[in-house]
């Protein structure tokens, strides 16, 4: 097999589901989605086929790709320095970003059938999302991440502002505010380690940043790596979100249309969380290390913040953004802890709460579908008739909430192990998270699906054919997660003893 | 056979499954599919059993999870508790399983009764067999989550939604001291495993304050699942389901999952005094707070929940008394007499449709069979002599006795008495004197549901044969044999304990019968005359008022509080984030107002800007 273009193929293949769709009449609502759904298949299989060769034992080197792109200056002056390539690679960690984007964007396709309006411009905005959101994690250096990362947000912000909610435009704008600055202030950082180092590459950064007597061409001082961290921390953070940065989100969770927000939700956040590994922990381990116990105290204030707001929202999309921040407070418990355990903990969390947040946004979307409203209050005793959505939506939220057997427990578990060792105060408050989410998802999911029947369900239809297909991906994917956590850990072997090579663990 | 244990499990799981994909075609005759893989671990849990009689432990584990160079794993160990507990959940799943096909019968959603059944039948199972606290851990959640899915069964009734949803939230801040305990004592010992934990402590590997806190962090989650004060509230309310899930779940198997919490770990328990104290003492107060809530409610099942709790109690006084055969063989008796009452009120309401004992008397004519079997129940929890109840709880009170809990012994012979007089209060009250409501349509019920009962009915009766200081103590010294961090099988105790002991139960008996058989007693002399003791006790003691006011309330505080810091503090970052974006825009387009002149000027300044700052800095910024 030849591999040389494998990854750029696999990143660009939904650009062929755009060129198609461009030739077809906007009114063809079955034929586009069918072409927008198909599009994601490609990238889909080729991940697949990656995770499965890599777990049969191929190096992932051999997909690596290196093109010269742009030089500055007079190459024979300068050598390597100060080029920028063309490349794409992957390891484990990236490998597993890659499967997660492919299979949540194929299930969010098929989510899309509830989308009402110009699908033929939702679905190529989609595809470029797609695509932004493979490359941000196949890019091997930070220019192309950049790229990458900003080819995500412009197809984001038409998503939320066209195809949303009462009050899309609000929240479209506001992702594109944040959103907008977060990735000014990581554009500072990557141009000046560019300028200073000479280089973009991650790996070849890594090594310069780390080495005993770095060859830069500027000198960088330990105070400035600090703050270059601390400027990744508030470009991630946002992304992430980290309190106080995540109002943004919330807006998104609750206006953007369900198809968009399993997206996002499931992938986009988790940029900031494969930013800050990546990036914070391994160009700056030293400063990472110094920062760590912040970052578990931001973690804890995180997970109670989300925990506590989600337990009085009415409108369960309300609880399901405050339960992401929570959520995402527990990758940040993780990386804190900046042990083996912790951090193994939080890039589980990551790919756990991005299956178990797709899962129930579509979840939302096939009841709302239907009865019109998300709002808590005015639900109730659903399971009467949709029997299979409450459960599921049970389901859904028993991962969520961190029950073993499913993906949420052991990450969790992980993350606190991981903290317990080096802060157990600190754990123990946070662990009070653990009961609060129970309490919150409990309320909400119960206070939909049990009790009395608010309405008459005579004419609503429980989930039917295609919108099995999701939920029984994504709930499989959980269940295997939990049961058999190998799955993920093996792949991230690597990456992690490369990690913790990096902070000297 | 030992060696292939792990099946016994997957019988029920696969019960779940097949259930849960194929029930709504098979209806009811889904009963046959969860009776026929219950009887399957019920064979095979006795085989196991008796082939352990003459075996050594069996253990095997493969790797779960690799953390670093850390091997977390997986699998299975039979040893003589997990044997005898295998035994014990197969045999009261099946049991309820066959009595259940009655009792549902015409239920919508048989099918999925059936389903979850299965589901904590394989939980319950795969608990027992666990190897190593964090696989107890992970059993641990998924029982909690048949309990809760059991106990909201009924989910269009408001009672059962609520009973669900606090059984699930209680036992989970118990299981989070579980959780913490677990993970603080594998930093220590560096091992999740049973045998490697009790290594380290053996070996003084770990500090005495450490032993300490971790076992009582671990004993509160015990303290949670098996219903102790002060999580027990969640217990009574679990009694909104199905009342063959109170038997199987709520009686015998799953809230005694914090006694064998303790048991399994007891060696770690008995490293340190003080989490023995506390043991004892929760379990002592327990015993006596949950009977005297007993003696007053009204509720069939609600007496019954109390007197679990209660009951449950008297193994915990057991264990931290350092008697841990008492304490495991209480265990055992109590799951029989337990399930079998539990299944007996469940006929009963089955006959007349009401919970509520007031309503009920003269049922002894009427249901020929549920009478004496509750009979048998009543007497067996009464610690009547013969029964196995007389036997175990003798066990617990001379094993407390020879510990030196003189004040933990008084209460709970005090709570013995308790005992004796609110379950014949009950028994009187429903199968004696006169129908005190219509009760024409009354018919007994169908030998599905009668024979289960009988097979509890006489292990009710014989059951404390195993382990008696007149024949032998067979159970004992089996349970502790090659384990010398067990203690002993038998704990001599002085007679007299024996005669106190069934003193107090038949004093109890004589005075239920006078104000209720009888009725030379007033019934309502205790209302009438302490009218505010009454009320303390029928109200339990105001524990969930008390609760709703403090924590429930305390929780609403916080988040109302943090709404109010979102709206105004964070809104508000967000308002000055947009508010100087967007004046930075209008500034922005200030300058574009045509004139060549500002255009030029702006160019200009900012050159000279880039300038300043490059002569300053020779074009880095430091």
């Amino acid at each position: 097999m030849n591999l040389t273009y494998f990854l750029s193929i696999l990143v660009f293949s939904p650009l062929l589901g755009i060129l198609v769709l461009s030739f077809l009449p906007k009114t063809q609502e079955s034929l586009i989605k069918t072409v927008g759904f198909l599009a994601t298949i490609p990238a889909l299989v080729l991940a697949l086929i990656a995770y499965f060769q890599y777990r049969a034992g191929a190096g992932l080197e051999q997909l690596n790709e290196k093109v010269s792109w742009i030089q500055f200056g007079d190459s024979g002056q300068m050598g390597n320095l100060f080029s920028i390539d063309y490349e794409l690679g992957l390891d484990g960690f990236s490998l597993i970003m890659v499967v997660l984007t492919a299979v949540i964007s194929t299930l969010a396709a098929i989510a899309s059938i509830h989308i009402k309006k110009e699908w033929k411009g939702y679905f190529m905005l989609f595809l470029l999302l797609e695509v932004g959101m493979l490359g941000v994690f196949a890019a091997e250096n930070l220019i192309l991440f950049f790229i990458f990362f900003e080819i995500t947000l412009i197809p984001t912000f038409f998503l939320i502002g066209k195809w949303g909610y009462f009050e899309k435009e609000n929240a479209a704008y506001s992702f594109l505010i944040y959103n907008g600055l977060g990735s000014a202030v990581l554009l500072i950082v990557i141009m000046v380690l560019f300028a200073r180092t000479g280089t973009a590459n991650i790996d070849a950064l890594m090594a310069a940043m780390n080495a005993d007597n770095p060859q830069l061409v500027a000198p960088i001082s330990e105070n400035m790596k600090m703050g270059l961290l601390i400027a990744l921390l508030i470009a991630f953070g946002v992304k992430l979100p980290i309190f106080p940065l995540h109002s943004w989100m919330v807006k998104v969770h609750v206006q953007a249309p369900p198809s968009i927000v399993m997206l996002h939700a499931g992938v986009l956040l988790k940029i900031g969380a494969f930013g800050l590994i990546r990036f914070g922990m391994g160009i700056f381990p030293e400063q990472f290390q110094s920062l760590a116990v912040w970052l578990a105290v931001l973690g804890v204030v995180n997970l109670l913040y989300g925990a506590f707001l989600a337990f009085v929202q009415t409108d369960f999309k309300m609880v399901l953004a405050y339960s992401s921040i929570s959520h995402m407070g527990i990758v940040l418990i993780g990386l804190g802890a900046l042990n083996e355990a912790g951090i193994q903990g939080a890039i589980f969390q990551v790919v756990s709460h991005g299956l178990i947040a797709a899962l129930l946004f579509f979840l939302v979307s096939v009841f709302y579908e239907r009865v019109q409203t998300s709002n808590i209050q005015n639900l109730g005793g659903l399971a009467k008739g949709m029997p299979i959505t409450a459960g599921f939506l049970l389901a859904g939220a028993m991962a969520s909430l961190g029950l073993p057997g499913m993906s949420g427990f052991v990450s969790e578990f992980m993350a606190f192990l991981g903290l317990f060792k080096e802060m157990p105060i600190l754990a123990a408050v946070g662990a009070i998270g653990i009961i609060m989410t129970a309490v919150y998802l409990l309320r909400a999911v119960l206070g939909i699906t049990y009790g009395k029947a608010l309405r008459d369900f005579a004419g609503v239809t429980d989930m039917r054919k295609f919108e099995f297909v999701p939920v029984l991906v994504l709930v499989g994917l959980i269940v295997l997660i939990g049961v058999y956590p190998s799955v993920l850990s093996e792949p991230l072997t690597s990456t992690l003893e490369t990690i913790m090579l990096g902070i000297g663990g | 056979m030992m060696e292939n244990a792990w099946i016994i499990p997957l019988f029920p799981l696969l019960s779940f499954l097949f259930l849960i994909l194929f029930g709504k075609r098979l209806k009811e005759a889904s009963a046959y599919i969860g009776i026929l893989f219950t009887l399957a671990s019920l064979v095979y849990s006795i085989l196991v059993l008796f082939d352990r009689f003459s075996a050594p432990t069996f253990k095997a584990e493969g790797v779960w999870l690799t953390i670093g160079d850390v091997q977390l794993t997986a699998g299975f160990e039979v040893n003589q508790l997990n044997a005898l507990m295998l035994v014990i959940v197969s045999l009261v799943s099946f049991l309820v399983h066959t009595y259940s096909k009655g009792y549902m019968q015409g239920d919508d959603r048989f099918p999925v009764f059936y389903a979850y059944l299965g589901l904590f039948t394989f939980a319950m199972l795969g608990l027992v067999i666990s190897p190593n606290l964090l696989q107890t851990y992970f059993f641990w959640e998924l029982v909690g989550l048949g309990s809760f899915l059991l106990i909201g069964f009924y989910f269009y009734k408001e009672e059962a939604k609520a009973a669900a949803k606090k059984a699930f939230i209680m036992t989970r801040i118990g299981d989070v001291g579980l959780l913490i305990g677990m993970i603080l004592l594998f930093w220590q010992a560096g091992s999740f495993e049973y045998d490697e934990i009790f290594a380290a402590v053996e070996a003084g590997a770990i500090s005495s304050t450490m032993i300490t806190l971790t076992a009582i962090l671990i004993f509160v989650g015990a303290v949670g699942k098996s219903g102790q004060f002060p999580l027990h509230t969640w217990l009574p309310d679990a009694m909104e389901g199905p009342t063959p899930v109170s038997a199987l779940i709520h009686a015998a198997t799953m809230v005694a999952a914090g006694v064998y919490l303790v048991a399994a770990l007891f060696p770690l328990f008995t490293a340190s005094e003080t989490a023995l104290m506390t043991v004892a003492v929760i379990g002592a107060f327990t015993a006596i707070f949950a009977a005297s809530i007993g003696l007053v409610q009204k509720d069939i099942k609600r007496v019954l929940a109390y007197s679990t709790v209660s009951q449950l109690g008297y193994m915990m006084l057991a264990l931290g008394s350092a008697g841990y055969v008492a304490g495991v063989f209480h265990l055992m008796t109590h799951a029989f007499f337990k399930a079998l009452l539990f299944l007996a009120a469940g006929s009963v309401i089955h006959a007349v449709h009401t919970q509520n004992i007031e309503h009920m008397g003269g049922l002894w004519k009427k249901l020929r069979v549920t009478g004496p079997l509750f009979l048998i129940g009543t007497l067996a929890i009464s610690g009547v002599p013969l029964f196995s109840g007389f036997f175990s709880k003798d066990e617990i009170l001379i094993a407390a006795w020879a510990h030196g809990n003189t004040v933990l012994f008084w209460l709970a012979v005090i709570a013995a008495f308790f005992t004796a007089f609110y379950m014949f209060r009950l028994f009187f009250m429903v199968f004696a004197g006169e129908a005190r409501t219509d009760m024409k349509n009354v018919h007994e019920s169908p030998s599905v549901m009668t024979l289960p009962m009988v097979v509890l009915g006489v292990l009710a009766v014989v059951a404390g044969y195993v382990n008696t200081p007149w024949f032998g103590t067979f159970l004992g010294d089996w349970l502790v044999e090659d384990n010398h961090a067990l203690g002993h099988g038998h704990i001599e105790g002085p007679a007299w304990i024996m005669i106190v002991a069934t003193a107090v139960s038949l004093l109890g008996i004589f005075l239920a019968w006078l104000m209720y058989g009888k009725r030379s007693l007033a019934r309502d002399w205790l209302t009438s005359r302490m009218p505010l003791s009454y009320n303390v006790l029928y109200n339990k003691y105001y524990i969930d008022e008390f609760y709703s006011l403090t924590v429930v309330n305390g929780a609403k505080f916080i988040s109302s509080f943090l709404r109010f810091l979102e709206v105004f503090l964070v809104e508000g970052l967000v308002k000055s984030v947009t508010g100087i974006t967007s004046s930075l825009g209008r500034l922005g387009s200030k300058f574009q107002n045509g004139q060549i002149q500002t255009y030029g000027t702006v160019a200009f300044v900012g050159l000279a800007i880039l300038v300043v700052i490059y002569a300053f800095t020779g074009g880095y910024l430091k």
